[in-house]
This record gives structure tokens, sequence and C-alpha cells, in this order.
């Protein structure tokens, strides 16, 4: 008969110095698409739950410290609540939490800009990688600030092509792994596409999107989200996969592209009622629409390419973001100058070796 | 000189198609909705206004963007204690509206009812409301009547974030969803109900959220930027108008003055309010979007601030030289027969 | 007209039924008047929890909507319809839950038409039992009419007997004003000649039940048989009183009240709501105010004690007003000397 351990092995031991971030944003997976179609609703509480078995996980993997960032629309204020309640209870008595820093902004404006300056602060302040929570929008908003700190990439809501949908336990022990030194930090760049817009003026303005930009017809910046497929006139991505939901999806039927590939493709398009050739193709969750197209090119690495509407919006990973007109002069660039992203299955599958295991002997 | 606006009604254009003269009617009910709420402010502090008068400054894309989708007699809307800005974008007279807050005969309401209280049904103004939350479930009801007479109207819910933790709130996205009413809710954040914080108050923090537990889509957006409440609105009025039920959009803003007009508003950040006026804007942002893109030009929106200008100072004027109700009304206009 | 025996509940069955064949625009909700929507039995399976309204779902698609518990939500949305050309009858099931939708009544429904200067129509009629005698206790059996009766802008009828609860029932349906409908809970299998066709009986005029001299006896609702009981054993001592049915106490037909206490010069007033506030004290103040030089005695109320109701059928016997009680109020004005 085997003698009952009277206590569970020993926890694994806290890595001084390892830290990561976490940046959940409060306003993803909100937009006009859930009238439109069934586009899925993300609630704050299940980010801020997300948040929480993340902390859990690189805790019990040894990280010393999360940097969290705040925010006012209670994701921060429910991790908050949740931690000081979980602490105290008894059922989780055995759950080492990491030392949470939750970051705030002097001057926050309630935009994208807040999550740049999250990233920026997380990366200089020792963090081993910083783990979004979001859209395409959110993922784009964190490049800027991160630097050269790896970024993971975690689905809030079905309508993303850039960040990936795994269990946020899942992603924690990949970022556990690798804040401790157990698993190795990705070494390749994402790609990333530059716009720039040079105004009548001279001034220029410089944008950039890790996985499309699709110029438009519409005029205004509306309501940002980009699913009228009369609008659509040209289509650049990074990459285009068959599998892939949004404007992508169209040049993943056309020219399939993968992410670490040294390509990326360009889609010309047109009205749908007019086009000699159309495709159909989910442009938001539920949305199946034609799209007209007029051809398909590779888009080659470090080669300016004209936009050539004279008129209209320029949506960046599925948002409209600039709005130009018949005197601005707009060029996309592809270049290999992304962030370094960190992707789960590969960090797990290369340190299966430093997993943490015991060996019980029975007396 | 016009002094009910139009609204574009069911045939409003997507947010790129929008004509020069829609765009101006557009720019016209915001400035109406400034020019009023700020020359009402200034007449209560000089003491000229009786009562509780709550400002809607800095919220003027919502009710505009909104309503610019509606067709007055078969679309209804509800509104709040901050009702102002909705009946002038559902096409409520400014004049009658100014003499009512001044509390004369010649007033929308012949007095008896003041700026809380606010309705034009002809219009399909329902009425502000001076309960919190007491609007949403009357839209279940004229949802419903539009429903039966299969008019195609739809109705529409303002409510604050202060109503959206009341339980007639709740009853109402219950009812419309069960009911699968031609009805649309919009939830005006703007940051307090009363001096409490929404970040406080809703504990979902999103009132968005909780569409989903009425089995409804709930959509945000920056209730700065009119553009971005007209095409959300839009597709949700649409929705509806064809059957597809009710849906709810969660604007977010702040509100220029305070909850109720001699708010002291100790309860806010020293910079929040001129950092939205100052960077946010909704007219201001408008005014630069159009302008930029060579839709209108500065002279004509001059021209409609100027034609606004003197419209409010004519209802303040006339507002202030009508009469006041005399003992005879006090006993009218309580049942149609008694 | 032709008279036939039936219930009640029979009579107010056929008033709905013969109000929605005459006009297209009247429509019925409530928790269940149908009955089983969304299960996998019958439809129209209860007709009401107590089958008022069974059969009318079938012979009238669309028009007969079943509601969540919810009456915030569905009182509200009865207003906002009536708002819109509807004539919605809500049945609220209990008068008790009013306390659940209080606002909606109050604040909306009764406040509209002043508030709004005489430009709204609401014509809702809202159909509630009340009242003792079914050991239902405190919060299903109150007599909750002095409460609406204290509010300006709604109407108040509580019928007595099938024919009375018929012709007020249409009366209400038609009239344009907001009504609550007090049934009471345990008349609904008593029975009474009533004609078969439709008919109306006028807002504001009181019914004399039975003529006499002595005493002017003005009771209310179910209040108005327990009177007759007491007026044939009165027979016995010799003493005959007058009974009045005020039909309406919003509005009320004190005229009526007065010319017969002028003929009697005494009165006793049986209401049965807590005593406080009630019917009775405000019919006995103002007969008092208008009509002290009639008075040879003081007048007498009867009205339950001020307790909740109770549920042990001893105390709720003891708790609601009995003939007795009537025929020791009209002994004591009779044998009343300075």
């Amino acid at each position: 008969m085997s003698e009952m351990r009277s206590h569970g092995p020993d926890p694994v031991p806290v890595v001084e110095g390892s830290a990561i971030g976490i940046i959940p944003n409060p306003m993803s997976g909100r937009d006009v698409r859930r009238i439109i179609s069934q586009a899925s609703v993300f609630p704050n509480a299940e980010k801020a739950s997300m948040v929480l078995r993340i902390l859990r996980t690189v805790g019990t993997l040894g990280v010393e410290r999360v940097l969290l960032s705040t925010d006012t629309f209670g994701i921060a204020a429910g991790v908050q609540r949740e931690i000081k309640r979980l602490s105290g209870a008894r059922s989780s008595a055995h759950v080492r939490w990491p030392k949470v820093e939750f970051l705030t902004l002097e001057r926050p404006t309630g935009t994208a800009a807040d999550t740049t300056a999250f990233a920026e602060t997380m990366a200089g302040r020792g963090s081993a990688a910083v783990v979004l929570l979001g859209g395409d929008g959110t993922m784009r908003a964190a490049v800027p600030g991160l630097g050269d700190t790896p970024m993971l990439a975690l689905s809030t809501g079905t309508n993303n092509a850039f960040p990936v949908m795994i269990e946020a336990t899942v992603a924690g022990i990949a970022l556990g792994m690798i804040a401790t030194g157990a698993a190795p930090e990705p070494t390749t760049h994402a790609k990333l596409l530059h716009v720039e817009v040079t105004r009548a003026n001279g001034g220029v303005r410089h944008e950039a999107a890790l996985v499309d930009v699709c110029v438009n017809t519409l005029g205004v910046l509306g309501s940002r989200a980009l699913w009228k497929a009369d609008s659509l006139r040209e289509s650049y991505c990074t990459f285009a996969e068959p599998h892939s939901i949004g404007l992508t999806s169209i040049a993943g039927r056309l020219r399939p592209t993968g992410r670490d590939e040294p390509r990326g493709v360009a889609v010309r398009l047109d009205d749908p009622s007019v086009a000699a050739h159309t495709v159909l193709a989910p442009l938001a969750p539920g949305l199946l629409e034609w799209v007209g197209v007029l051809g398909s090119t590779e888009l080659q690495l470090n080669v300016p390419h004209p936009v050539e509407l004279d008129r209209g919006t320029i949506a960046l990973d599925g948002e409209r973001e600039v709005e130009f007109g018949p005197d601005d002069a707009v060029t996309v660039t592809l270049a290999q100058d992304g962030p370094r992203v960190i992707d789960v299955p590969t960090v797990l599958a290369a340190s299966a070796h430093a997993w943490p295991t015991t060996t019980c002997v029975f007396a | 000189m016009t002094q009910t606006l139009s609204t574009l009604g069911s045939d409003a254009p997507d947010a790129s198609a929008l004509s020069e003269a829609q765009l101006l009617d557009v720019y016209r009910t915001m400035r109406s909705i400034r020019a009023f709420e700020d020359r009402v402010h200034e007449e209560f502090a000089t003491g000229e206004i009786p009562g509780f008068v709550h400002l809607y400054a800095g919220e003027e894309a919502s009710a505009t963007g909104v309503c610019a989708h509606l067709d007055q007699d078969r679309d209804t809307i509800a509104s709040t204690h901050r009702g102002h800005g909705h009946c002038i974008a559902k096409g409520v007279d400014i004049k009658p509206m100014m003499a009512e807050i001044f509390g004369k005969t010649t007033g929308s309401c012949r007095g008896k009812g003041g700026s809380m209280h606010i309705a034009d049904l002809s219009k399909g103004m329902l009425g502000a409301n001076g309960i919190v939350g007491g609007g949403p479930p009357l839209i279940c009801g004229t949802a419903l009547a539009a429903k039966i007479k299969g008019d195609g109207g739809v109705g529409v819910a303002f409510f604050g974030d202060g109503a959206s933790n009341q339980g007639t709130t709740m009853e109402a996205l219950n009812l419309a969803s069960v009911w699968d009413l031609p009805a649309f809710f919009v939830a005006e954040n703007n940051g307090y109900g009363e001096a409490a914080a929404s970040t406080w108050s809703v504990s979902a923090d999103n009132i968005a959220d909780r569409a989903a537990g009425f089995g409804m889509p709930g959509v945000i957006v920056d209730g700065f930027d009119f553009f971005a409440v007209y095409e959300a609105a839009g597709e949700a009025i649409r929705r509806a108008r064809e059957g597809g039920g009710p849906s709810l959009l969660e604007v977010k803003f702040t509100r220029y003055y305070g909850h109720f007009e001699g708010d002291q508003q100790t309860y806010r950040g020293k910079d929040e309010v001129r950092n939205a006026r100052e960077n946010l804007d909704c007219i201001k942002r408008f005014r630069q979007g159009v302008t930029e893109s060579g839709r209108l030009t500065d002279a004509q929106l001059d021209e409609v601030d100027a034609q606004v200008a003197q419209l409010i100072e004519e209802a303040v004027t006339e507002a202030k030289a009508a009469p006041v109700p005399g003992p005879k009304d006090l006993l009218t206009d309580v049942y149609v027969k008694y | 007209m032709a008279t036939r025996k039936i219930s009640y509940r029979e009579a107010i069955n056929e008033a709905l039924t013969q109000e929605m064949e005459r006009d297209s625009s009247v429509i019925i909700m409530g928790e269940d008047v149908a009955g089983g929507a969304g299960g996998q039995g019958e439809d129209d399976a209860w007709g009401g929890v107590l089958g008022v309204t069974k059969g009318l779902y079938g012979k009238f698609p669309g028009r007969v909507l079943d509601t969540p518990i919810t009456e915030s939500g569905y009182i509200g949305a009865a207003v906002g319809a009536a708002t819109r050309g509807l004539r919605p009858v809500a049945e609220l099931m209990f008068i008790d839950f009013a306390g659940v939708c209080l606002d909606q009544i109050m604040n909306q429904a009764a406040k509209f038409r002043y508030m709004f200067g005489g430009k709204a129509v609401t014509p809702v009629t809202i159909r509630a039992m009340y009242g003792g005698g079914l050991r239902a206790a405190a919060q299903h059996s109150q007599a909750l009419y002095p409460l609406f009766t204290h509010l300006p802008g709604l109407k108040v009828v509580v019928p007595s007997s099938p024919y009375e609860v018929k012709g007020l029932l249409a009366q209400s349906i038609r009239d344009d004003d907001p009504v609550i409908f007090f049934e009471h809970k345990a008349m609904y299998d008593v029975t009474g000649e009533v004609p078969q066709e439709s008919y109306t009986i006028p807002f504001g005029e009181a019914n004399v039940v039975r003529e006499g001299d002595d005493v002017t006896v003005v009771a209310i609702g179910r209040m108005v048989s327990v009177a007759e009981e007491a007026a044939k054993e009165l027979e016995g001592s010799g003493i005959s009183i007058e009974i009045i049915d005020p039909r309406t106490l919003s509005p009320l037909d004190l005229d009526t009240i007065l010319e017969s206490v002028e003929n009697t010069g005494r009165l006793v007033v049986v209401d049965e709501a807590s005593p406080r506030c009630n019917i009775a004290t405000d019919i006995s103040a103002q007969v008092v105010s208008e009509a002290f030089g009639d008075l040879k005695a003081p007048v007498k109320m009867v009205s339950p004690p001020h307790v909740p109701v109770p549920f042990a059928g001893s105390l709720e016997d003891l708790y609601i007003p009995s003939a007795q009680d009537i025929v020791n109020a009209v002994k004591t004005v009779t044998e009343w000397s300075k």
C-alpha cells in the first residue's frame, strides 16, 4: 500500500528578475460588425478572467513580476478585485501570484496611443515579453512601443487575422517559459506594411499595419470598421490565408501567402456589380459578400507601391484610419521590420525538455 | 430661417454619400444644440430660468447622428432629463422649447412641463423624462405599435449610464428582445450618473457588454465623432426597420456642464472638460473633417453659425417677452374629459 | 335589452371580446393572458391566471400578447403604445404588483397630458385584481384604489357587479385617459343579469343601488353587495338605507352623494381599503366640508383595521368589513344624539 504524501511537490522556484507585461484592450470587440452580422461580443469581464489565468500560470512557473496596464473600463479593477479575493480564499492557497504592478499613464488619451505607451513602458522595464489581448487594431497599436521586445498576440473575438485564439493558460505557459529562460525567444520579425501619405502642403503621415491595408471609396472614417464590398479598391496584405476572416480572405483565396514568407500580396478590387470577375469572401464573421476582383500580384519587400485611387479612406488592419484626397500621394511598402512574435506551439515544442516534472518514490 | 430642423429620415444615405445640403443640415443641428445649451447655461446663471436644467452640450453627435435616420411621423424617441438635444435633433421647434424652459404660455408644453418634460408627440418625441430609466419601457410600446401597425416605424430609447443600471431599462431590453421589437437602445455614457462615475456604478464597465445578456448585439462608438455615431446608428435602425430586431449602441463621451445647472462638479478631474473641449469636441471635429476633405467651406459653416446665433437670440428675446400662464391654465390639460 | 345570467368573469371576457371586435386598435397584454407562450403544450392554456381572458388569443391573432413577468416593462410598453394610436388593455394581475411598475403609471401615463401641455392622449386601461377573501395574504389582497385616486391624470374604476363590470370596462377601453380598473378577485364567480349586446356605463355617475330614507351608505366595489346584505338585516329593525355605488372614484360623483345626504342627514362610507387616507376618509371629508348643515350625526367609516391583510381565514374574516360592521355603523348614526 502506497503512503500518501502529506503535501505536494515543492513549488517551481521564482526566477529573480523575470517579468512579463500584459495589455488587455478594453475597447476591442465592440464595433458595428456586431449589428451587421453576428460578430462575437467579448465582455471585459472575460478579458479580466484571461488576465487572471495568465497571472496564475506565470506565477506558478516562477515569474517574479507582471506589469499590467490599467484602464477606466474595469479590466484592471476586476483583476485587482479578484486577486484580493482569491489570495484570501482557502481554495487557492497553493497558488503563487506574481508581484503585479498596475501601470498608469500620466496622460491617458482613451485611444490607441495608450496601448503604444503601455507597450513602451513594459519594454523599458524589463519585460521578457508582452502579451496583448485584443484584435488586429490592438496589436498594431502596440508595435511602435515594443521595440525589440517579443509580443504574444491573443485574440479576444472572432474577427481577427493577426492574433490567435488560444487558451490564455497555454499562452501563459509559453510566456512563463520564455521569461524564466526555459524556452527560447523568437528570433524572426513579422512583416509590416508601411503607409506614407504625403499631403499637398508637404506634410507626411506615416502609419503601419500588421495584416493589411485596404484602400476604399468611403469618404469618412465613420465607425471605423470596413465591410462594404462595393467600396473596396486595393488590398495589400502581409500574409493571406484561405482560412482567415476579414479583408485578407480575398487575397487568401486568390494568392495564399504565409506569415513567414518573404513577400506579401496586393489585390486590385472593384465594385462587384461592374467587375468581370468576382469572388465570395467572408468580410466579417457571418458576412459572405461578393467582391469584384481586377487582379492580384505579389508584393515584394521594400518596394513602394503607389495607391491608385484618388479619394477615399485607408483602412489599417480592418479599421478606417486615414482620409485622403486627390492632392495627397499615398504609397504602401512591405518590410520585414515588424515585432518579434511569439508562436505558442513553436515555443512549447522547443521547450518540452524543460517542462517541470517530479518523480515520486513510494515506500 | 429654419426653425424646425429636418431630419434626413429613413432615406439617409451612407456617411460618405451625405450631400452638401445634408451635411449642412447635420451641422446646423449640432450647432443649434450647442448654442441652445450654452445660452440656457448663461440665462440660468443670471437667474432668468426657474427649476432644474440639465444640459447636453458636448453630446451633440449622439442625438444628431441617431435622429438623422429617423422619420418624424412613424419613428419615435424617448429621452432623458438631459433632453434638449434629442428634442432639437428630432425636429421639435426651437423657439417654443426656449419659451418652455422660461415657463411661458408659448412654450412647447404651455409652461406646464419645463426643461425636463419637453415633448412633441406629433414629431414622435415622447418627451424628455424626469425619471432615470423612465423612457425605455415606453419605447417598447411605441415599437410594438409600429410592429402591429406594420408601418416600418422604429422606437429609439436614449438613456444614460445611470439609467443603464435601472430595472426598467433591463426589463425593456429583455421585453424588446422577447417581443422582437423594432427598437434601438442608445446608451449615452457621459461618464457620470449625477456625480458618480460610471466606471464605478456600471458593474459590466461597458454598457454594451450587457446587450449579449438580452440576446441582442451591443456596439460601442466614439461619441465625439458624428460620423461614427451616424454610421452605427444607421445600421441598427435599418436592422430594426427591416425586422431584424433590437440592438444596443453605447455612445461614449463626456458632458461639458454639470449634472444640473449649479453643479460645482468637484467630483471631476481638473482638466477633464477642458481636454474634451479642446481635443475631442464633436463640432470642431466635424468642421475639420468636412472642410479638410473639401466637402464644405468655412464660409458655409460660418453662415450656419450666424443663422443659429440669430435664431437663439430671437428665441430668448421672444421667450422673455411671452406671457406667463395664468390661473385658468392651472386646471386645464389634466384629462381629455373628466 | 335582453339579459341573461352570467358571471363577473364572463362579463369581463364579453366586454373585452366586443371591444376588440369593435376597434382593431384594442390589444391585450399581460402575464399569461393567453398562457403557455413558448411551452410544449397548448396555446391559450390559461387565459389569464383566473381564466378571464380565455379564448381571446384564438379570436384575435396577434392582438393578445403574453409578456414575461416584467411589470415595469409591459405596463410601460402599454403606456407607450397608447401614445401611438393603440388602445392597450394591460392586465397587471394583482394590483399589489403596482409596487414594481408604479413609475410607469404614476410618473408617465398619469402626467403626460398635463406635462406636455394637453398634447398627449394616452388611452391605456390597466386591469388588476384587488381585495381580500381568498386567503391570498398581504401581498395579493390589497385594495389599493386610494393610491391611484390620489394621482391627477388617472381615472379609477371599481365595478360592483357583473352588469357594472361589463359596461364600465367597455367605457374604460373607449376612454381617452389612462384608467386603472379594479376587479374584485372574490367576485369572478358572482353571477348577475347582463345584456348580451355591448353597452357602456359613463364615468362620474354614481349608481343608487337601493333607495332609502334614514342613512346614506356609500359602498365601493364588493362592499356594495355587503351593504345590500346589511340593508336586508336593517329592514327588520325598521331602518331604511340608501346605498350608493360611486362606480368610479376618479372622477367621483359627489353630487349624488350630497343629494342623498341632504335627504337622509346621515352618512356611512364602506371601504375595503386600509383606513388611513382611503376613499372613506376622502368622501367623509368632502361631505362634511360641503354639507355640514345637512348632517344629523357624525359620519361613520367602515374600513379594515390599519394592518396588512392577514393570511389565516380566522383573521382575514375579521379584517374584511362585514354586513354586521355596516349594521353597527348604521345603528350608531341613527341612534346618535348630542
